[in-house]
């Protein structure tokens, strides 16, 4: 049979195809895992027992991982229509749906591939993930059954093969040459001109191998196309093998594939049949043979010396080049090596032209890639783009975003050895050059997406594992130095960190990078590298703060509640207190870290919350209002346990009253230090005091709790502002603590600003809690997105203000104000304007006109958010009687007190000691951090006393135990799905005339039951 | 353009094309550090420490690896690549006890350490048997490391003490893997390899065993690659660093291997092989590890014995002499036989037959190991080409075409022939293994014929009839070269397919094959040992090798020619200087008037124009009370019980003397036993297969009061009062030695340091001959040999249906003289055991290691059966030392071997 004769035998059974009713089941692994071959089981046994005539068939992955399983359905002259996540229980009603009764059912199908659309679906390839794709490689996948030859070839398989066999060898490779074709296993080395040295190494006997040994965690692009589409590999083997001269070729693949291989064996098959390999292959004068070695898995024979040594039937062990495989590979003979995905470009440069191709990617990096995405992103799965697509348009335009909109830490490329890239340079363009240039590498394609509950430390712990075991042994700066850096990350992932690790580290990775034989060595340090390049100061967070910011690594993080608290509560004996309904001894626990119990009962951000383990079961433990509760039934039998030490006769000054101020005078006067608070305003308890409506925090929980710490012999001293730190000094102050907060408005800087009527959101409030009468427009805008925004919205609204609305530049996903209180705002009538922010002001008629523009999301910042940019044009106008700006804070930072500043006025202490440059002198809470939390504020308010317990002697010791011991019991009811207890509020017509508190109380009962719903995390290693 | 210049360190170095950086630099003596590098390996670049920077080129390349280009620019020593070289040492060391080796006190603590050696753990340098060997150290003091401050990881593996002769400490290992590779591509036997990968990546056996199971061939070239103490002989273990090294040559095998003995306070601590000679650093298990052990094994004779009322009783020399030198002169003549045995030196052997033939007036001296192995080539090969010699030398195989190995395994005969082998077959020669069994080789051959033992000549013949009738002879050279063709041709006719098919049990296909693979595969090589030559037609199968090599030409060029492999130290030696019945020294015929008359002016003596007695013949003439005095030097029998038939008849001898190194049942017969000393307490030389004169060295003090077998020999005949045999060195033997041998002329003790000198060497002037018959062969035309096929002598039949053949082990020569001295091989040497096919044992319901007994129409033994396909079917295999009472005593009409390779026996199961 001549190759035109196959050719129309082919096109005539694909055509044959169109006249009948088709599904298509995505089954490869990633379909099969998901539960592909249920459905097909499922589809099978609905037609027959239907009755209908279809054909069935499995294809490769389309590469929508995350919705898998995909069938495809088409109707003869109808376009095909893909649904996701099918389970075997819907099939009988698409099945009854879409083919007897002819609806297509739009609410369930994915999308559609055809000339002529379906109302109501959108076309398959307009969705968000598969538009900005191009699909050179993955041309066939989930199209084409894979295990019938003909179906490529009826889709111009073969076609590039016969092309090229009418050219000669040195046209084919320059061809491809031109086509600017790169090494797709990761180094990227230009095609053609590897072929160009095999073609001119001399010898007869030449190999050609093909790269299948994918062993990249997370990557699974070869597998894709091997299962997907077998024969575009193997064509693109025979164009090299006729170009290159060789006779014969391997595929190395992993025996961990065992459907690719599948494919492959019979794939091979075909092409004997068809006297595609053999000799005289297309009656051409060229013979070639393709033989199968199956790797035993082994990362490191992807290495292309290690590969040949195993294909030889040697411990694959790389050896160092020269000789390169062109002049000296397998069996000594030159031998060209190129990954699946080269060789699946190879028919497609050659049918369409090597124009065709470079008009795809960049000026370096032609064509495309295939890209696994995987990890915190919403959309995973195996896409391909033209190279030179930024970062950002892969993670959130294909991608989807982070998953639960959270905050993205870092996108890791290449695989285990790849590098880190962090937020603020998602721009970069996925091409070979510049991804090397961060330090990271295109590798074979893998892109693995963090977010902020991921720990750098300990992805680099895990990479670095994984190459440390996979190290073939043979040098030592591998076999060992991964070894010793492994060592070192996985001890301070336990807390064990020391100082100068770090440096070690990099240190090490250097040797390792620098000095080892292959590339498995070389770039093992990458991950390691790139994260202190990257994120230096998650590391020294774990060495210095033995803190796990993602409160991920194990050896530091018992529970991660407790871990992420600022203040370090022990949550779950707090919790356990509560199950037993020993409310008192709770309080007790609570009061171990923080004075200021009650008061975190109603504004506690409870961040404890955020890394709750039970949200993923159902939802968070409600803590915060336990804290509340049990602040409210408790005795004050902590009171009793607390030990103070013998007077030491220092003195401390601690310059500020509010929750960092107080904490610290608190603990020092334990400690037996004699402590002076200096309040600058007539009423101890800074933003506690003045920052917060009442509504939130009644007055008397506040009072009460200072009253408490005055009892312990605090002497605080309002109305005494301080302007010289040398006068304190003078007047015998051993330490002096500044504790000043942020009480000064961020600016926003537009035109108009400084008009009558516009004011600031923490002045503001601040005047209303000095009980100043404060007059509130009708209308009223608040401009920003943080807690003092939503209280100034509120409060405005309780002072009669008819209408109030927040401007807020991002969207509700990241608004910085508690969910709650967002959730509340609106409930009580706020109107919130997402996405906008404001341009300029203008006093017209007693009014304020306020001129807003629309926002778009555009690129990620360093923060992990990404930054709303301005959409031109979009500009509009209202009027209000009142604009407040509540956009930030800063400190109000005497100059006279002669300490280093940083941006934003803040003063400048070390993060951990919290030490100034001056002796003696420490600040914490928001004069150090900016604007905060009061629970930040308090954790800083420890650490001073911690350090200045230090600094006069003592040891520094502040905990201590204040509950009874606590009885670990036995646990229960975590399986069952609870629900969060729901807290009552106070009706909405008696919130807004007055500033009674909105939450209600909640139950003993209700509080036991929420206890219970804990994990106890902290017992994870005990039981 | 042979030649590449570069630049290292600023200096111009101009190097030999291919050589690597690495080299480039030591040729310009810039030092860069290694630890994996060896010079007799092919680069590996594992250890990295020998990185450099090379201007151009990306990161840091290794130098070991990298070839030297021209104009290239190097850097050895930049500060990142100090600093690279510490990080990287540091690495290494972080798994490696390496305290002392950094210790700022090191040097005190040497002159103070206390004898700490038998610590079971290796803590650090000073425990460390490896101690001032160490490479480790010496790296460690040029990169001048002098703290750590990475983790220790210290393996606490047990010490394997699992195998003889070397203990692996894998706790000091550096994964240098020049244990593993000189084990792959030096020796080809691939019994160590890497194992696991990443943290737990080690050098050890397959799944762990025993280096026994492993296939290990106790060579210890990996003991002699090891940069640390991980590998170290156990019986030199604690030896340190020895005060001196004495090259010698090795007395095992005829190989020649040249050795360094390690001698520390006068006693040889160990042998290392020399990277100078014909086994370019390698040894086999028997000259690394067994020389010790049996030079001062405690049985060694110390004094002279004279028996008295029965019993033997320690005297002096001068009792022993004197009493000799008065009985001797009575059996003077047909009476008097002397027999030598391997290793004595060529001025032994001299001295010996010197004194038979001039004192004793005989020619009843012979030599028990060439007699019994090589005699039909010195027959066959003077007959074709006119001399006795291996054509050409040992270190052409390694660059053959092809190989014609037969009759021989070579694996346990000759390992470093093996290695040789290897060498040729890595670049791509053709192996042809003709054995009945499936010797270790066949894994690597082309192809192997498992023929009938005994069918030689009639697959050879049926070769050259393939060969000739295909036109694929060297027709140019059998017209110049050679005379006799057309006889030859016609006696090619009788081997037609079917014969030879039937003969050898081989498929005539494969017969055709080969012929052809042979004949065009040039250059190729015919390595041929016992297989071939012990046989009735021992030297009908040599003279069809050599037909085979004129035939294609393939003689007297490099890397072709006619080997035989001689399994015993010195055979060569002992029949160039006559120590054999018929010859005088130099092939000359004792029956020649020419030759005696020569003789007779040289030794100023009349002498005995009869044949003398060969070693069977001898034995012979014993029991028939013709030979009535008997001088046996060495142990020429078995080690086996004395047969009660031969103790009878020495018991019947008027006088016998025994003059060995070590006591046996035949010197509890002797009237005076003379201790001998051992090769490594004397000086001498010795001559190899490939005809090398090589020195042997004095390297131990003297075991006892034993002497040099020529000094008791010629105190001897001084004592008879015979002259010519005042020597007061070995050197001076070897003056006279050249004297009366033309092709030993040119060959002094001092022409003779350096690497020795292959004979023909005719003037003082002559380098030698490494390859014979270059331009004619040594009678002008190498005659080509009619030949007819002979069967064997014992044929199996219905009361004998098997055939039994006999093989050689590794770990024992024939007599075992000195090898069963040594308890290792002992250990090593594979039980008494019986081979025969699955189906035989099946027919007789065998099973594997079932009690049977042999049985032969001479005697019959009891062995355990291993049942293997090693052997075809019909015939079974012993080892030769433990079948000596069942094999055939019938012998080669010309030569005089006996026929040890093909017997029929019976088996029975007990």
């Amino acid at each position: 049979m001549t190759f035109e004769e196959i050719q129309s035998r082919a096109t005539a059974e694909w055509e044959d195809l169109c006249g009948k009713t088709c599904i298509l089941v995505g089954a490869a692994t990633c379909g099969r895992s998901a539960g592909a071959l249920a459905v097909l089981d499922a589809i099978n046994e609905e037609l027959t027992k239907r009755n209908i005539d279809a054909m069935v068939t499995q294809v490769g992955c389309i590469g929508l991982c995350y919705i898998e399983p995909i069938i495809d359905i088409a109707k003869p002259g109808q376009p095909h229509v893909f649904y996701a996540s099918v389970t075997p229980e819907l099939v009988p009603q698409i099945i009854e749906d879409y083919l007897i009764k002819g609806d297509p059912r739009p609410d369930l199908a994915l999308g559609t591939v055809g000339n002529e659309g379906v109302k109501g679906i959108p076309k398959l390839f307009d969705l968000a993930m598969l538009r900005p794709q191009v699909r050179i490689v993955l041309r066939n996948c989930g199209f084409i059954d894979p295990i019938n030859i003909n179906h490529y070839i009826a889709n111009g398989g073969y076609g590039g093969l016969v092309k090229a066999l009418k050219m000669t060898p040195e046209d084919v490779i320059e061809e491809v040459r031109k086509s600017g074709l790169r090494g797709r296993g990761g180094a990227g080395f230009p095609t053609g001109v590897k072929w160009g040295f095999c073609r001119k190494a001399p010898g007869k006997e030449k190999y050609l191998v093909c790269n299948a040994d994918e062993g990249d965690p997370g990557a699974f692009m070869d597998r894709s196309v091997l299962e997907g589409d077998p024969h575009a590999v193997l064509e693109g083997m025979l164009i090299g093998a006729y170009a290159i001269g060789a006779t014969k070729g391997y595929i190395y693949c992993r025996a961990e594939y065992p459907l690719a291989l599948e494919r492959l064996y019979t794939a091979l098959g075909q092409m004997r049949e068809y006297e595609l390999l053999g000799d005289n292959i297309l009656g051409a004068d060229f013979s070639f043979e393709i033989e199968i070695k199956e790797g035993a898995g082994a990362f490191v024979c992807g290495e292309e010396t290690a590969l040949m040594a195993s294909i030889e039937g040697r411990r694959g062990m790389p050896r160092s080049r020269p000789p390169f495989p062109a002049q000296s590979g397998i069996w000594a003979k030159p031998t060209n090596i190129n990954n699946v995905e080269t060789w699946a470009d190879v028919s497609v440069i050659l049918q369409r032209g090597a124009g065709w191709f470079a008009s795809y990617g960049t000026e370096k990096s032609k064509g495309t890639k295939t890209i696994s995405l995987a990890g915190k992103v919403k959309h995973t799965g195996l896409i391909e783009v033209s190279l030179g697509t930024p970062l950002h348009q892969v993670i959130y335009d294909i991608g989807g975003g982070i998953a639960g909109d959270k905050c993205l830490k870092a996108v890791q490329t290449g695989g285990p050895s790849g590098g880190f890239i962090p937020p603020e340079l998602l721009q970069t363009p996925v091409d070979y050059e510049s991804l090397t240039q961060l330090g990271s590498i295109m590798g074979s394609g893998g892109m693995v997406v963090a977010d902020e509950d991921n720990c750098i430390v300990d992805i680099a712990r895990f990479f670095l594992t994984f190459t440390q075991q996979e190290s073939c042994g043979k040098c030592a700066p591998c076999r060992v130095g991964t070894r010793q850096m492994l060592d070192i990350l996985e001890r301070i992932s336990r807390g064990e960190g020391e100082e100068g690790d770090v440096d070690k580290l990099q240190r090490l990775a250097e040797t390792v990078r620098d000095g080892s034989l292959c590339a498995l060595g070389g770039t093992a340090p990458n991950p390691v590298l790139t994260s202190i390049r990257y994120f230096r100061n998650e590391y020294e967070a774990h060495i210095k703060g033995k803190k796990c910011p993602a409160a991920v690594c194990k050896g530091l993080v018992k529970a991660p509640c407790s871990h992420i608290c600022p203040a370090g509560v022990d949550l779950p004996r707090f919790l356990r207190f509560i199950r037993r309904g020993k409310f008192d001894e709770a309080l007790a626990v609570l009061k171990e870290k923080l004075p200021f119990a009650e008061t975190l009962g109603y504004v506690c951000p409870a961040f404890c919350e955020g890394k709750c383990r039970r949200g993923m079961l159902d939802e968070v433990v409600a803590t915060r209002v336990l804290h509340r509760l049990v602040a409210e039934r408790g005795n004050g039998l902590w009171k009793t346990r607390v030990k103070i030490a013998p007077v030491t006769g220092k003195r401390v000054a601690i310059i500020g009253s509010g929750p960092a101020g107080l904490t610290a005078a608190y603990y020092l006067t334990k400690q037996g230090h004699t402590v002076t608070v200096l309040e600058a305003l007539p009423e101890p308890g800074g933003m506690m005091r003045y920052g917060i409506p009442e509504y939130r925090l009644p007055r008397e929980v506040l009072a009460g709790e200072i009253e408490e710490i005055k009892s312990f012999g605090v002497d605080i001293r309002t109305n005494a502002k301080v302007s010289s730190l040398d006068d304190l000094f003078a007047q015998g102050y051993d330490a002096i603590f500044l504790a000043i907060g942020a009480h000064q408005g961020v600016k926003l800087g537009i035109r108009g600003e400084d008009s009558a009527g516009v004011m600031e959101g923490v002045s503001w409030l601040k005047e209303i809690n000095m009980g100043d009468k404060v007059r509130v427009g009708g209308k009223v805008a608040v401009i920003g997105g943080g807690n003092t925004a939503i209280d100034v919205s509120r409060t405005a609204l309780r002072l009669g203000a008819k209408e109030a609305m927040v401007i807020y530049r991002r969207t509700k996903a990241e608004m910085p104000a508690g969910i709650e209180e967002i959730e509340e705002a609106i409930h009580e009538g706020v109107k919130i304007e997402f996405l906008t922010a404001p341009a300029k002001v203008e006093r017209k008629n007693a009014k304020l006109e306020l001129t807003c523009i629309r926002m778009e999301l555009g690129t990620v910042d360093a923060s992990g958010r990404r930054r709303p940019v301005p959409i031109e044009g979009s500009e509009f106008s209202s009027s209000f009687d009142t604009v407040i700006v509540a956009i930030g804070q800063m400190p109000e930072a005497p100059e006279q007190f002669g300490l280093a500043l940083k941006r934003g006025n803040r003063f400048q202490a070390d993060p951990y000691t919290l030490a100034t440059d001056r002796k003696g002198v420490f600040a914490g809470g928001d004069a150090v951090t900016g604007a905060a939390t009061i629970v930040e504020a308090i954790a800083a308010g420890r650490q001073a006393a911690i350090s200045i317990d230090k600094y006069l002697g003592g040891d520094g010791v502040v905990d201590e135990i204040l509950s009874a011991p606590d009885e670990e019991v036995a646990l229960s009811e975590i399986d069952e799905e609870k629900h969060r207890l729901t807290v009552p509020t106070l009706p909405l017509d008696e919130r807004l005339h007055s500033f009674a508190e909105v939450e209600l109380e909640i139950s003993e009962e209700a509080a036991i039951g929420e206890a219970r719903r804990c994990l106890l995390c902290d017992l994870e290693e005990s039981i | 353009m042979n030649t590449i210049t570069l630049t290292i360190d600023g200096e111009k170095v101009e190097v030999k094309k291919g050589a690597t950086v690495l080299e480039a630099a030591k040729e310009a003596e810039i030092y860069i550090p290694t630890l994996c590098y060896h010079p007799g390996l092919p680069p590996f670049g594992a250890c990295r420490l020998c990185i450099v920077e090379i201007e151009k080129m990306r990161g840091f390349p290794s130098s070991c690896t990298t070839p030297a280009a021209n104009d290239m620019v190097v850097h050895t020593n930049t500060p990142r690549i100090q600093e690279l070289r510490h990080g990287i040492l540091e690495l290494i060391l972080s798994e490696h006890p390496y305290f002392c080796a950094i210790c700022e006190r090191r040097e005190r603590c040497e002159s103070f350490s206390p004898g700490i050696q038998k610590t079971g753990v290796v803590a650090g340098c000073h425990t460390c048997p490896g101690n001032g060997k160490c490479e480790l150290e010496e790296v460690i003091e040029h990169v001048g490391l002098k703290e750590m401050s990475l983790t220790y990881y210290p393996r606490e593996l047990p010490i394997l003490k699992d195998s003889p002769f070397i203990d692996r400490d894998y706790n000091l290992c550096i994964l240098c893997g020049r244990c593993v590779r000189v084990c792959h591509e030096s020796i080809g036997v691939s019994a160590l390899a890497f194992t696991y990968r990443g943290p737990k990546a080690l050098v050890g056996t397959a799944f762990g065993c025993s280096l026994q199971d492993s296939g290990c061939q106790f060579c210890g070239a990996c003991v002699d690659a090891c940069p640390t103490g991980s590998l170290i002989e156990r019986a030199a273990r604690w030896e340190g660093v020895p005060g001196q090294l004495i090259l010698t040559t090795c007395p095992y095998c005829g190989i020649g291997c040249q050795l360094n003995l390690e001698v520390k306070d006068g006693n040889v601590a160990t042998s290392v092989p020399s990277e100078d000679g014909v086994n370019h650093g390698l040894a086999c298990v028997k000259g690394r590890f067994a020389i010790r052990e049996s030079t001062y094994h405690p049985s060694r004779l110390k004094s002279p014995l004279i028996k008295r009322d029965g019993r033997l009783e320690t005297a002096t020399w001068d009792e022993a002499v004197n009493l000799i030198a008065s009985k001797l002169p009575n059996y003077q003549g047909e009476q008097f036989a002397l027999i030598c045995s391997s290793p004595c030196t060529n001025e032994d052997y001299y001295i010996a037959q010197k004194f038979a033939r001039v004192v004793m007036n005989s020619n009843n001296i012979d030599h028990q190991s060439s007699r019994l192995s090589h005699s039909p080539s010195v027959i066959g090969l003077s007959q074709s080409f006119g001399s006795p010699g291996m054509t050409n030398s040992i270190n052409e195989i390694g660059n053959a075409a092809c190989i014609l190995l037969i009759g021989s395994n070579v694996s346990c005969d000759n390992p470093i022939i093996r290695a040789e082998i290897m060498r040729a077959v890595d670049k791509g020669a053709k192996l042809i293994a003709v054995n009945p069994l499936r010797i270790d080789l066949c894994r690597f051959a082309h192809s192997w014929l498992q023929l009938l033992p005994g069918s030689d000549v009639a697959l050879l013949m049926g070769m050259m009839r393939v060969i000739v009738d295909e036109n694929l002879a060297d027709w140019p050279f059998i017209e110049e070269r050679c005379e006799n063709f057309d006889a030859f041709k016609e006696s090619l006719k009788e081997f037609t397919p079917d014969f030879v098919e039937k003969v050898t049990g081989l498929a005539w296909q494969q017969v055709v094959e080969t012929a052809r693979t042979y004949a065009k595969q040039k250059p190729a090589v015919i390595l041929y040992g016992t297989g071939i030559t012990q046989h009735t037609h021992g030297t009908n199968n040599v003279l069809a090798l050599c037909d085979l090599a004129m035939l294609t030409g393939n003689l007297g060029k490099p890397s072709s020619g006619v080997y035989p492999l001689e399994g015993e130290n010195n055979a060569h030696g002992a029949c160039d200087m006559g120590a054999i019945a018929d010859l005088y020294p130099d092939y000359q015929p004792v029956y020649i008037e020419a030759s005696k008359a020569k003789f007779e002016r040289a030794w100023a003596c009349a002498l005995n124009s009869n044949s003398g007695l060969t070693f069977s013949e001898i034995f012979n003439a014993v029991a028939e009370h013709q030979i009535k005095a008997l001088y046996l030097i060495g142990n020429p029998i078995f080690n086996q019980p004395l047969p009660d038939k031969l103790r009878h008849w020495l018991e019947e001898l008027e006088i016998l003397i025994v003059q060995d190194s070590f006591p046996s049942e035949i010197s509890q017969l002797a009237h005076v036993v003379l201790p001998a000393a051992s090769f490594a307490e004397k000086d001498g030389t010795f001559t190899s297969a490939e005809r090398k004169v090589q020195r042997v060295r004095k390297a131990s003090k003297t075991i006892g009061n034993s002497r040099p077998d020529w000094q008791i020999i010629c105190q001897v005949a001084e004592k008879m009062g015979a002259k010519g045999f005042h020597f007061d060195h070995p050197s001076q033997i070897m003056e006279e030695i050249a004297t009366v041998m033309p092709d030993y002329s040119g060959i002094t003790y001092e022409r003779l340091e350096g690497s020795g000198l292959q004979w023909p060497c005719p003037g003082n002037d002559h380098r030698g001959t490494p390859i014979l018959y270059s331009d004619k062969f040594a009678n002008g035309k190498g005659r080509f040999t009619a030949l007819k096929y002979k069967p064997s002598a014992e044929l199996p039949d219905e009361n004998y249906p098997l055939i039994l053949t006999t093989e050689c082990s590794l770990y024992h020569l024939y007599t075992k003289v000195l090898t069963s001295k040594v308890r290792g091989l002992e250990v090593l040497s594979p039980k008494e055991t019986v081979e025969m096919n699955p189906l035989d044992a099946a027919k007789l319901g065998i099973n594997d290691g079932d009690v049977v007994k042999v049985i032969s129409r001479r005697g019959e033994l009891t062995s355990r059966a291993k049942v293997t396909e090693v052997v075809a079917s019909g015939v079974v295999s012993m080892n030769l030392h433990l079948a000596e009472s069942l094999i055939n005593s019938a012998v080669d009409s010309t030569s005089k071997i006996p026929e040890f390779k093909v017997c029929a026996v019976k088996i029975e199961k007990t």
